[in-house]
């Protein structure tokens, strides 16, 4: 991550701290585009699921609970169908929202960071 | 668990963790090498061996942490189940399922009205317990496990900061012998000029 040409700056306590700092954002940074992509095929299966059902002509379905799949009537399970989508797209809104609350945290990092170290530092994706 | 450091060298920094060592924090090169009492080479491969360290405590925690997280959404499906179980409860109707017998082979079951449940505790171990107990056990057991995986996620952090110091003062550390050698060879080239 650091390169050096044998320059004397020196890296203070609150260099350390932002860079660590950077280090964990980055972090998260990746996970969190793991969660969001999950969240998103998440999405896309209850659409594709409340979209068989709307073509289906059977008064039960077979609704996956745990480990096992229940008699539940049509209505039921298109309400709860809904429930799931409405949940899983707040959940997704939730963590769009922090990934750039992370890429811009992550900028102003990096503004200071080369400002101090310049060449001295590396902050790119390997 | 974690307190401030009296050490000289570095201010308000967390001595360790958990049993993870605290990365220390180096104020200048030069101090830190006279303080460790080694020369650049034996300092450097202090640090590596200790960059080593971390990583494998690393991948330990990351192991707990895929273990945490798999359980989490097998405790929240129980929990489900219990639930749909409840609320048919009241209705008197049986609730049929289809389950798996085998991979790939289903069978239909009819659950009729039941007052309790069967959880498997593990270590071959199962208990009966009304809807109510299940739902409260079964909650309890989540609530530790998302609070477990807190704790985890804060080591983790810990530990990733320690690395990145770890990797900071070998850098620095490198750099400080370059500079060094470069000022000695300079001073050797002006003595015989």
């Amino acid at each position: 991550m650091h390169q050096g040409g044998g320059s004397e700056t020196e890296v203070t306590w609150e260099d350390q701290q932002n860079i660590n700092k950077f280090g964990r954002l980055n972090n998260r940074f990746h996970e969190l585009e793991e969660e969001i992509k999950i969240a998103k095929e998440s999405n896309e299966s209850l659409e594709d699921a409340s979209n068989e059902l709307i073509l289906t002509d059977e008064e039960v379905v077979r609704f996956q609970v745990g480990e096992v799949f229940a008699h539940v009537p049509k209505e039921e399970v298109e309400s709860r169908i809904e429930e799931m989508k409405e949940v899983t797209s707040k959940n997704l809104e939730k963590l769009e929202e922090e990934k750039e609350s992370i890429v811009a945290q992550m900028a102003e990092l990096k503004k200071i960071l080369y400002g101090k170290f310049k060449d001295s530092i590396n902050l790119e994706e390997e | 668990m974690a307190s401030p450091s009296p050490s000289s060298s570095s201010s308000s920094m967390v001595t360790e963790r958990r049993g993870i060592p605290g990365a220390q924090f180096v104020e200048d090169v030069q101090t830190y090498l006279t303080q460790l009492g080694l020369d650049v080479n034996s300092a450097l491969a202090f640090l590596q061996e200790r960059l080593q360290q971390y990583k494998l405590v690393e991948m330990k925690l990351l192991a707990q942490q895929r273990d945490l997280q798999a359980k989490i959404p097998d405790i929240e499906k129980c929990l489900d189940v219990v639930a749909t179980l409840q609320a048919k409860k009241g209705t008197g109707e049986a609730l049929t399922t289809d389950f798996e017998v085998s991979e790939g082979i289903y069978s239909r079951a009819c659950i009729e009205d039941s007052d309790s449940v069967c959880l498997w505790l593990g270590a071959n171990v199962m208990l009966e317990y009304s809807c109510e107990e299940a739902t409260a056990l079964l909650q309890k057991n989540l609530d530790n496990a998302k609070a477990s995986l807190e704790v985890l996620v804060a080591d983790l952090q810990f530990l990733r900061d320690q690395v990145t110091i770890t990797q900071v003062t070998i850098a620095r550390v490198y750099n400080w012998d370059v500079h060094q050698r470069r000022i000695q060879q300079a001073a050797a080239t002006t003595k015989d000029s």
